[in-house]
């Protein structure tokens, strides 16, 4: 069975400054984590206590301001970050979709980088050759497909990247922020997928500051700030206080 | 310290599993790197020719041809040694966009940089044997240790770039002291001159730099057909360290990578 369950997550890590004679700023931000600690020895807090629970079917969205842990909480959930502290139990075959730049190789072709997204999620090249089609037809980049991956638009990078990840059945998806680069036309076949993907009992995180996207395409909401959950629940009772469990 | 081990073994099984994607990147990395030009990789071969040639015909009055074979023995080994070590302390900064947009484990990046330096000293290979065949060589059974060697200088390069690699993760001015340091190593380590046993400078250089000691892998069955045992075990030792310290590095610091590049 999908499911997510984190519990009591924490992310800290430490801020390397270089040495320097500059005057340093240190005003706080609206954004970010916390910062603790003084000196060379400056830590960030960039997730604190944050649980919550997901299971087939559940669509997440999550958002908060810049620097909220959006971004963060998505990459401790793909394996990328390790938590400092907390418990993660995820079952299911995870994909991820962050920035366009990151995970593709900017001089190979499109085709190429689909090989190498298939590899990377651990399909064998048959298994990646035999949906190589259906990814080209779903992403609409017909003979562009054979072009450098560099000299796409973020538009046609998205159109790929949501292609590959979604034909290559996650089952479970989290993305950052990366559709807001498709089109409109794109945007409905993209949310189709998203809900024939979660028909078949995976899961999807969204991190999104777009809240109509949030509304369509989610049945749950997170909201972080300064990397603590503020509200965690159905999207139908997102301007409630935060419920009990992100105490 | 169990938990260490157990996650750099964990990140060395993952690379394995996934090994078909840094043979992938790896294999055209070399391509990519000459795409635009009209030899392609050839230049690697031009290049290593340039640097035998020089050695041997500007550096020496009166170059012979045994000369010539510890000259290409040496060089071959060096450009490998080199192009290891200085393209590892940036190897993690480079890899940034998969570091940060993957899950792929650390050692898929530094097995990458193994097999793209190890198509890249095919080149090398190839001038060396040409070189070799021109000088008119003697191929005796001794070739078997330099085979030996080659073995021990790839089970060693993987443990050299995660060292490096994460030094430069860690301290990031060292790129440029180790690329400084590198370039005074080639002219410290006798590549283009000789040791006959004087002691001074020269003899300190000799017995106190671990490159000559993986030069001599290679160079001393072909040159002297000799079996060279203090080299062998000077540099099993070397390795054995390294991959102690990669592996403790590896287990420890695998995932405070993604927090700083």
């Amino acid at each position: 069975m999908v499911s997510i369950s984190a519990h009591d997550l924490r992310l800290v890590y430490q801020v390397r400054e270089k040495l320097t004679l500059r005057p340093r700023d240190r005003r706080m931000t609206r954004t970010g984590g916390t910062i603790s600690g003084s000196g060379s020895r400056r830590f960030v807090t960039a997730l604190d206590g944050v649980s919550f629970e997901l299971s087939a079917g559940d669509r997440l969205g999550l958002v908060g301001s810049n620097g909220a842990g959006k971004t963060t909480l998505l990459k401790v959930l793909y394996g990328i970050y390790e938590p400092s502290g907390g418990s993660l139990d995820i079952r299911g075959k995870v994909d991820a979709l962050f920035n366009i730049n990151l995970g593709f190789r900017a001089e190979a072709t499109g085709r190429r980088n689909i090989l190498l997204r298939g590899l990377i999620n651990g399909w064998n090249e048959d298994e990646i050759g035999a949906r190589t089609e259906e990814i080209i037809e779903f992403s609409e980049l017909g003979d562009f497909i054979d072009m450098p991956f560099k000299s796409y638009s973020q538009g046609m990078g998205a159109r790929l990247a949501f292609s590959i990840a979604t034909t290559l059945e996650p089952q479970i998806l989290l993305m950052d922020e990366w559709i807001g680069a498709g089109d409109a036309d794109f945007q409905t076949k993209a949310k189709r997928r998203m809900d024939e993907l979660a028909e078949k009992a995976g899961i999807i995180v969204l991190a999104s500051h777009q809240p109509d996207l949030i509304e369509r395409t989610c049945n749950k909401v997170l909201q972080l700030e300064h990397g603590k959950v503020v509200r965690f629940g159905p999207l139908e009772v997102q301007e409630k206080p935060a419920a009990a469990n992100s105490a | 310290m169990f938990k260490i081990l157990a996650n750099a073994f964990a990140d060395m099984a993952a690379a394995y599993e996934r090994r078909r994607v840094w043979i992938t990147l790896a294999t055209e990395d070399v391509g990519d790197q000459h795409r635009r030009t009209a030899l392609g990789p050839i230049w690697l071969l031009v290049n290593y020719f340039a640097f035998a040639a020089t050695f041997i015909f500007v550096f020496t009055p009166n170059p012979t041809a045994e000369f010539a074979i510890y000259v290409a023995t040496g060089l071959m080994v060096w450009n490998y040694l080199t192009d290891c070590i200085t393209q590892s302390v940036t190897l993690f900064e480079r890899e940034e966009s998969f570091i940060k947009g993957t899950n792929l484990p650390l050692s898929a990046y530094v097995m990458r940089l193994t097999l793209q330096n190890l198509i890249r000293a095919v080149y090398a290979v190839i001038g060396c044997v040409i070189i070799l065949v021109l000088a008119q060589v003697n191929v005796t059974w001794d070739w078997i240790w330099a085979g030996l060697g080659l073995v021990i200088i790839v089970v060693c390069s993987p443990a050299v770039i995660a060292v490096f690699g994460f030094l430069g993760v860690f301290f990031p001015d060292s790129q440029f002291i180790v690329a400084n340091l590198m370039r005074v190593a080639m002219f410290a380590t006798p590549l283009f001159w000789t040791h006959e046993g004087e002691g001074g400078l020269r003899g300190a250089l000799y017995y106190y730099n671990p490159f000559t000691y993986f030069l001599d892998l290679v160079r001393t069955p072909i040159v002297n057909n000799a079996i060279p045992f203090t080299a062998i075990g000077i540099s099993l030792v070397f390795t054995l360290a390294m991959w102690a310290i990669a592996i403790v590095l590896l287990g420890s610091l695998r995932k405070q990578v993604a927090l700083i590049v």
